[in-house]
């Protein structure tokens, strides 16, 4: 009979008629690191929030340590010693790292009174949970990500926490701060924490869980070791159907050879990279990875002119050119899909139609008119070539999942007919399935010719779909990958 | 050191002796002992008014309700004294729970459907002022004779030997300071403070803390309707006499003035030393222009560019501090 410490029995939620969870068991054995996975909005963020009793669940029972409660209170669950992680982290940017590590401390002594030099104690005794060693006088703004993280788990420890709930931790980490979040985890567990990881990485799940649960629109799907769970069975259980993506890449199928290169650059610095020198052939799906800060998204955006080149050379078709701006850009049929689709890619309030026809204005307008009917066509066109999941495409982007709304961002791109297309982290916060379904557009995207650059440090993503790598570390080009070699125990050795 | 560069505080305070400074040298009557009292006299009520901007912009958000508050809670007691003769402490309880209930209006729209506290206080005020006038006459009334030892209390009488005018500092002053007191027990010493603070940086978090958000923000809004008629008893009881078309559109030159002393719109910053200096300078500069020729008229121009001047250093401090957050990424991401 395993020990479980947490055992939620038949959890419903919903809300105004939606189910949100639909009799979900999840069960956490004492000690171990327990993984809650499944796509955006499969319903993992509202268990949390049952079990943390911010929004207690309608029907179904929570047993903690072996009593059962009907319902958790905010209060009663961190009394229990259930601590969540939140995926912002709950820290006061605006406050110290004093009053940030002492506030929830000072908050359940209940006193009116606050005082400097017994939350400064408290605090430092905060920090001894972690061996940390912060300003303590720094406002937590001027911290970086992973600092923050470190300031939330501190705080939770210290409040006698046995169970730790960290909601999608390593979403804003590099590499190397998510291998000190993960030793620290181990560490916690040698000590009897009990974890409970959310995440929809897969790689992270096997290096840090002992067990696994999955979810999928509101229900628990599978649940058990995560040893036993094959990479394949993972992807039906989270999306519901096997995906069948190619693993074959079919590079000489593609690859035009005989033509000179569709983009090459050589010794080209801009503000955070030097010195890069690289060509990529048209139906040519060409890798560029390298940690955060490594100079990956700032050699893309020179490339698209968003930032100035500071020297080197740009070749399209084998002609030099220049690019001083993004209209360059554009004229020379290059077109970036950005990193960060929220702020640089989408207008979020506004229509899909308006979103995809945006770039390309000047195609649908007559004598200065803007034609809604040309707009509407070309926007319908795209919608259904590219499967964004709709009923109209004049609702709103945000309405959209992750996903889809990445396809929006491609859609808009493509309809400017470019050459040579660089997706930056294309994949970031999209489902598994939506992935799938746009490495499968790329490379039919590179079969009729076109160039594809994919900047991305997602390594998984980089050795399944590219068909070459170059890799970049501090801002220089540190080496090139070339297909047969491209694994992702190689790719891990070159960016570190 | 670092840290004194990196307050807006400083830079205000700067800009406050060079200002002195300059029409110092120029008019040689600027630190006259009657000017110097006179300012102080001068921005007693807005410094008052400026607490009730500061607690609602650090926690919630825009409050722009406390000029007509003041206004009509003031204009009420001053036709109940001179028609009933009430004592003065009876008056000024009905004062003060008349801008708790305004207060108590704002916080429950805001709280309770989370309406924006701009809105909201907008509509306050334009009822205020429509009650104050509407079903209230809204004409000049003299101080009721209750409120006159107040009235007449000058806590300092001074003549300047160098031209012979005389200032006096009226007893508000001591109610301002003691206000400010007040907010400075309660923003640094108590858990309510520290809240105000938490809830303005960060919303959910706050909660998540166990801060008890909405309980915080509704008091926050009474405190303001209560601290509103305290500065309308005091500005006229200064004046010797109470009409509300005086108060309306106080608010603007409060807001610009803590903003210029470091309050940010967006929430959770801003301190009370900072209200001070923002509301003194914006004092000075209406006060003391026309000692070195300048005309009322670009006197707004000045008051103008010092407004904007206040919000670029802010600007740059907020870019600057971004800078270094991205730079301590990059060390992260490097080391």
């Amino acid at each position: 009979m395993p020990d479980y410490i947490l055992n939620c029995k038949g959890i419903c939620k919903s809300f105004g008629g939606v189910h949100a969870l639909r009799n979900v068991d999840l069960r956490v054995q004492r000690g171990e690191v327990h993984c809650l996975a499944g796509e955006n909005g499969c319903g993992k963020s509202t268990i949390i929030k049952a079990i943390s009793g911010f929004q207690p669940q309608d029907s179904g029972t929570i047993e903690f340590n072996g009593v059962t409660y009907k319902s958790l209170s905010p209060v009663l669950s961190i009394d229990l010693g259930i601590q969540v992680i939140y995926q912002d982290l709950s820290v006061f940017p605006n406050l110290t790292v004093q009053e940030n590590l002492a506030i929830n401390t000072v908050l359940s002594h209940k006193t009116k009174i606050y005082n400097h030099r017994q939350q400064r104690e408290i605090a430092k005794k905060v920090m001894e949970t972690l061996n940390l060693n912060l300003d303590l006088d720094v406002r937590v703004e001027q911290l970086p990500v992973a600092s923050k993280q470190l300031i939330a788990i501190a705080r939770a420890l210290y409040a006698k926490a046995n169970f730790l709930i960290l909601d999608e931790p390593t979403t804003a980490l590099t590499r190397k701060e998510v291998d000190r979040l993960f030793e620290l985890i181990r560490g916690l567990k040698e000590k009897g924490m009990t974890v409970l990881f959310v995440s929809h990485k897969l790689d992270e799940m096997y290096e840090i869980s002992d067990s696994i649960t999955i979810m999928r629109s509101g229900e628990a799907v599978y649940t058990g070791e995560m040893k036993t769970l094959s990479e394949d069975d993972f992807t039906r259980y989270m999306t519901g159907h096997d995906i069948a993506f190619d693993t074959n890449k079919n590079p000489e199928g593609r690859i035009r050879k005989d033509v000179p290169p569709a983009l090459e650059v050589s010794d080209l610095s801009g503000p955070g990279f030097r010195h890069v020198s690289f060509s990529v052939q048209p139906g040519e799906i060409l890798g560029i990875t390298g940690q955060l800060g490594s100079g990956r998204s700032e050699l893309c955006n020179t490339l698209f002119g968003i930032t100035k080149s500071e020297g080197g050379k740009i070749s399209r078709d084998g002609k030099e050119t220049s690019i001083h701006s993004v209209n360059d850009a554009i004229q020379n049929g290059i077109a970036l899909v950005p990193e960060d689709r929220l702020t640089e890619g989408l207008f979020l309030p506004v229509s899909i139609m308006e979103n995809i026809t945006l770039v390309n204005y000047k195609d649908f307008t007559h004598s200065g008119i803007l034609s809604q009917s040309a707009q509407e066509s070309n926007s319908s066109e795209w919608v259904k070539e590219i499967h964004v999941k709709t009923d109209d495409h004049l609702l709103p982007v945000q309405t959209l999942s992750g996903g889809n709304q990445q396809k929006v961002v491609l859609a808009k791109w493509l309809s400017t007919k470019p050459k040579v297309l660089i997706l930056n982290g294309p994949t970031v916060g999209v489902d598994i399935g939506a992935k799938y379904d746009i490495y499968q557009h790329l490379r039919d995207l590179a079969s009729s010719g076109m160039a594809v650059i994919v900047a991305s440090d997602d390594l998984a993503e980089v050795v399944r779909l590219c068909d070459r790598s170059i890799v970049m570390r501090s801002g220089v080009m540190s080496s090139e990958i070339p297909g047969e070699e491209l694994t992702a125990e190689n790719l891990t050795k070159a960016i570190m | 050191m670092k840290k004194l560069f990196g307050r807006n505080e400083f830079y205000v305070a700067l800009i406050i002796v060079l200002l002195a400074a300059f029409i110092q040298a120029k008019s040689g009557l600027f630190f006259a002992v009657n000017n110097i009292v006179d300012l102080f006299r001068a921005i007693t009520v807005n410094a008052i008014y400026a607490l009730c901007a500061m607690f609602a912009f650090v926690s919630t958000g825009a409050d722009v309700s406390f000029p007509m508050i003041a206004g009509m809670s003031t204009y009420i007691v001053f036709k109940l004294g001179v028609e009933t003769g009430l004592p003065a402490f009876v008056l000024v309880i009905i004062a003060l729970v008349i801008g708790a209930l305004c207060g108590c209006v704002n916080g429950f729209f805001i709280v309770k459907f989370h309406f924006n506290s701009l809105i909201v206080t907008l509509s306050t005020s334009s009822i205020c002022y429509g009650i104050a006038f509407g079903a209230l006459k809204g004409v000049r009334i003299n101080v009721p004779d209750p409120f006159m030892p107040f009235a007449n209390w000058n806590i300092l009488k001074v003549t300047s030997e160098q031209t012979g005018l005389g200032a006096s500092l009226h007893g508000a002053f001591v109610v301002m300071l003691l206000m400010y007191l007040c907010a400075y027990i309660v923003l640094n010493h108590t858990m309510i403070g520290r809240a105000i603070y938490a809830i303005g940086g960060d919303e959910v978090s706050a909660r998540r803390a166990g801060f008890k958000v909405d309980a915080i923000r509704f008091s926050v809004f009474v405190a303001n309707g209560i601290a509103s008629a305290i500065g309308g008893l005091c500005y006229a009881c200064m004046c010797r006499n109470c009409s509300p078309m005086e108060y309306y559109g106080g608010e603007m030159i409060v807001i610009a003035a803590i903003v210029l002393g470091g309050v940010r719109l967006t929430g959770g910053h801003g301190t009370l030393l900072g209200c001070f200096l923002g509301t003194f300078l914006l004092g000075m500069v209406s006060n003391s222009l026309t000692m070195i020729g300048v005309s009322v008229y670009y006197q707004n121009v000045f008051l103008g560019i010092i407004i904007i001047l206040g919000a670029s250093i802010a600007a740059i401090q907020a870019a600057r501090s971004m800078k270094t957050v991205s730079a301590s990424d990059k060390e992260a991401a490097n080391s």
